[in-house]
C-alpha cells in the first residue's frame, strides 16, 4: 500500500492581492435618457409581435380588423385556445413538438459536442478536411435534399412518424462548428494532457473535463437547436400529416377554410409557443450568461 | 527503482528540419533532482513531454525503472506531473482535482480521501479542499497541482516550469520548499526551468540543452567551475561569465589594445595554432590592479547591489559608445571599490580562474 510520509513543509502564501473595492475600478458612465429612450422603443418592437398575438388571439376576426384594432386581450382568450384545441390536434401537436424538438436537442448537443472537440482538439489525418466538408454542408440548400431524403423514409416507412423528423437533423454542421470553435479557446490543451496523465482515456476526458468546461456554449447551441426544431415547418409538413403533427403543422391545419379565422390561429400559437416560452424564461439568463462569456473570451 | 534513462531519444516535429531533441542521452539516477535548462526552443519541455508520453518519440527509447515505456501511454508510465500554468480542472474542488487520479485507478474511496488529506496537511491545503480554482491564489494553485502529483505516489515527477507564473519574490521563496519536499519524499524528479538561478539552486545534477542537443549534465557547482564549451560557461552564473576571442601574441592574449597574461602551454592547446584563442573569466574571478597592471578597461555602467557592484566595461580602445553592446567585461569587486562610469580600471584574472575554449569549435580547452 503506498503511503506518503508526511513533511511539514511551510509554502508561502501568495502575496494578497490588492482590495477590492466596492464597483468597477475607473470611471463607468451610466446610459443616458436617449439610450434609454432607444432600449425602450428596441424592446416595445421587438415584444409587439408576441404581444398582438396574444390580443389577436383573444378577439373575434370582426374585432381584429376594427378600426381602431383592440390593443387589449380579453377573457375570451381561453374560448379561443377550446376552438383551437376542437379544430386542431394541438395537445397532440405539442407533445410530438416537445419530442421531436427535445430529440433533435440532445442529439444535436450531444453528437455537435463530441464532434466539435475531435476537431478542435484531437491529431488525426484528414482533421483539416473534414471540417472544411462539414462546414461546405452549410452552403448546400436544405431543400436540395428532400426529394431523396422523402423517398429514403417513404422506403423506410417511416412516413408519418416522428423519427423521420428527428433523424435527418440529429447533427448539424452549425453546431459542429460552433462548438469546435468554442473549444478550441476554451479548453486548453493543458487540461486533456493532465487527463491523459491522470490515466483518463479520451472518452473519460471527454466526460469529465470537456463536458463541464464546454456546458455555457451546450446550453447555447440547445437552446438555438430547440427553437429551430420547435419552429421547423418546412420538412414536418412534407414527413407528417394532420394525424400526427407537430405544432407548426397542425396550425397550418388551422389556417385552411375558406375565410381563415385569425383568431383561432392566433390562439394556437400562442398554445404553441407557449413552452418555448416556459425554456426561455427558465434557462434565458443561463443562455444569454453563456453567450457573453463566449464574447468575452473570444 | 526509479531510475529514468533517454537512449538516443530523438523527436522532430512534422515539417521541421531540425529535431526539437537530438539523440538525447542522459541517465537520471534513483532518488534524484534532475533539472533541464537552456534557453527558449532548446527541447527540455520537449524532452519533458517525451518522457511523460505526451510527446512522440521518432527515434530512440525511454526507460522508467528499467522498463521500456517509449510506446506506452502516460497513465502507464507510473509518472505525475505538474504543468506550467497547473492545469488544474475549473469545475472541480481542490479535494476532487487531488483525487482523480485515484479515482480513475478504481482506488477505494476511503484511501483517496485519506490520501488526498495527508496531502492536504503537507501542503497547507486543509483550509481550501471545498474551493475552486478560481478561488485560489496562484501559490495556492501551485500548490494544489504539486498536491496532485503526491497523492500518486508515482515513481517519478515532472516539473515543466511551474513556478515561472508567481511573482519573483513567491518564486524565490518556493523553490527551496519544492526542493526540500522533493528530497524528502525521495521521488526521482525531472524538472524543467529556463531559469539558471532555480536550475543551480535546485538540482542534484542540472543537465545544460541547446538547440535540441545535451551540453552538459553535471552537479552546479562542476557546471559553474568546469563548463564543458562555451555555451554552458555563458549560460550559467549571473552575470554571464565574460567572454572573448583574441589574438595570441607574446606573454598572453591580445584584447583590444591591451595583452592579457595567460600561460604559453595553455595558448598552444586552447589555438591549436590558428592564432587566436577564446577566454572566459567571470565577474568575481577578476581583480582590480593598479594603473598600467593588468588590462584596461573603460567604465560604461555601474550597478550599485549594497555590498557587491558591477562593473559594466569595454576594452580599452574600443568604442564605448554602442547603446546595444555597452560592455565587454563585468567586473564584481566591493561596493567600496565602485568607480564611476568613463574611468579607465586595470584589471587581473585570478589564478586558476581563466577558462579556454577553441575558437573554431566551442569546447574547452584548459583553465
Amino acid at each position: 500500500m503506498a503511503t506518503i510520509i508526511p513533511v511539514h513543509v511551510d509554502l508561502p502564501e501568495a502575496r494578497p492581492g490588492p482590495s477590492r473595492r466596492r464597483g468597477r475600478g475607473g470611471r463607468t458612465s451610466s446610459a443616458g435618457p436617449l439610450t434609454y429612450l432607444l432600449l425602450i422603443v428596441t424592446t416595445l418592437v421587438s415584444i409587439f409581435p408576441l404581444y398582438w398575438t396574444l390580443v389577436a388571439g383573444s378577439h373575434t376576426n370582426n374585432e381584429i380588423a376594427s378600426t381602431p384594432p383592440p390593443f387589449l386581450p380579453s377573457a375570451d382568450l381561453f374560448e379561443n385556445f377550446a376552438l383551437a384545441l376542437e379544430q386542431a390536434p394541438i395537445g397532440t401537436a405539442i407533445v410530438n413538438s416537445v419530442i421531436v424538438a427535445g430529440c433533435v436537442t440532445i442529439g444535436t448537443v450531444l453528437c455537435c459536442t463530441l464532434a466539435g472537440f475531435a476537431f478542435a482538439k484531437l491529431k488525426f489525418r484528414g482533421n483539416g478536411f473534414l471540417l472544411a466538408l462539414v462546414i461546405g454542408t452549410m452552403m448546400v440548400p436544405t431543400q436540395l435534399a428532400i426529394i431523396p431524403l422523402f423517398i429514403l423514409i417513404a422506403k423506410l416507412q417511416w412516413v408519418n412518424e416522428l423519427q423521420a423528423v428527428v433523424l435527418p437533423t440529429l447533427v448539424s454542421a452549425f453546431g459542429v462548428f460552433f462548438m469546435r470553435q468554442y473549444l478550441v479557446q476554451a479548453l486548453p490543451d493543458e487540461l486533456l494532457e493532465a487527463g491523459r496523465v491522470d490515466g483518463a482515456s479520451t472518452i473519460r476526458i471527454f466526460w469529465s473535463i470537456v463536458v463541464p468546461i464546454a456546458r455555457p456554449a451546450m446550453a447555447v447551441l440547445g437552446m438555438l437547436t430547440f427553437l429551430t426544431a420547435w419552429n421547423d415547418f418546412f420538412w414536418p409538413i412534407i414527413a407528417l400529416t394532420t394525424e400526427n403533427p407537430t405544432v407548426q403543422v397542425a396550425l397550418a391545419g388551422l389556417g385552411t377554410g375558406y375565410v381563415p379565422q385569425r383568431s383561432i390561429i392566433m390562439a394556437g400559437t400562442v398554445l404553441g409557443t407557449l413552452p418555448v416560452l416556459v425554456v426561455f424564461v427558465v434557462l434565458g439568463r443561463q443562455i444569454v450568461g453563456g453567450i457573453m462569456q463566449g464574447a468575452v473570451k473570444g | 527503482m526509479a531510475t529514468v534513462s533517454f537512449r538516443h531519444a530523438t523527436r522532430t516535429y512534422p515539417r521541421t528540419e531540425r529535431p526539437a531533441v537530438d539523440a538525447l542521452d542522459l541517465d537520471v539516477a534513483d532518488g534524484e533532482f534532475l533539472v533541464l535548462v537552456g534557453p527558449s526552443g532548446c527541447g527540455k519541455s520537449t524532452s519533458l513531454r517525451m518522457l511523460a508520453g505526451l510527446e512522440e518519440v521518432d527515434s530512440g527509447a525511454i526507460l522508467i525503472g528499467g522498463r521500456d515505456v517509449t510506446d506506452e501511454p502516460p497513465k502507464s508510465r507510473d509518472i505525475a506531473m505538474v504543468f506550467q500554468n497547473y492545469a488544474l480542472y475549473p469545475h472541480k474542488t481542490v479535494e476532487a482535482n487531488m483525487g482523480f487520479a485515484l479515482k480513475l485507478a478504481h482506488v477505494p474511496k476511503a484511501e483517496i480521501a485519506r490520501r488526498v488529506s495527508e496531502a492536504a496537511k503537507i501542503l497547507d491545503l486543509e483550509p481550501l479542499l471545498q474551493r475552486r480554482p478560481r478561488a485560489l491564489s496562484g501559490g495556492q494553485r501551485q500548490r494544489v497541482a504539486m498536491g496532485r502529483a503526491i497523492v500518486r505516489d508515482p515513481q517519478v515527477f515532472l516539473m515543466d516550469e511551474p513556478l515561472s507564473n508567481l511573482d519573483a519574490k513567491l518564486r524565490v521563496q518556493t523553490r527551496t520548499q519544492i526542493a526540500a519536499l522533493v528530497q524528502r519524499l525521495g521521488t526521482t524528479t525531472v524538472y524543467v526551468t529556463h531559469d539558471q538561478v532555480e536550475a543551480m539552486t535546485m538540482g542534484d545534477r542540472v543537465a545544460v540543452l541547446k538547440d535540441g542537443v545535451l551540453q552538459q549534465c553535471a552537479a552546479p557547482k562542476t557546471l559553474y567551475d568546469c563548463p564543458v564549451n562555451v555555451f554552458v560557461a555563458g549560460f550559467i552564473g549571473s552575470p554571464a561569465m565574460n567572454i572573448l576571442t583574441g589574438q595570441v601574441v607574446d606573454g598572453g592574449v591580445r584584447l583590444g589594445s591591451a595583452v592579457l597574461p595567460v600561460p604559453r602551454d595553455h595558448l598552444v592547446r586552447a589555438s591549436g595554432g590558428s592564432g587566436r584563442v577564446t577566454l572566459g573569466f567571470r565577474p568575481e574571478a577578476i581583480e582590480l590592479a593598479g594603473p598600467g597592471d593588468g588590462l584596461p578597461v573603460v567604465v560604461t555602467v555601474v550597478e550599485q547591489l549594497g555590498s557587491d557592484a558591477y562593473l559594466y566595461s569595454k576594452l580599452a580602445g574600443e568604442s564605448t559608445e554602442d547603446p546595444l553592446n555597452p560592455s565587454d567585461v563585468v567586473i564584481r569587486c566591493d561596493a567600496r571599490q565602485a568607480v564611476e562610469p568613463g574611468r579607465t580600471v586595470w584589471l587581473r584574472v585570478r589564478e586558476n580562474c581563466l577558462h579556454l575554449f577553441d575558437p573554431a569549435t566551442g569546447l574547452r580547452v584548459a583553465s
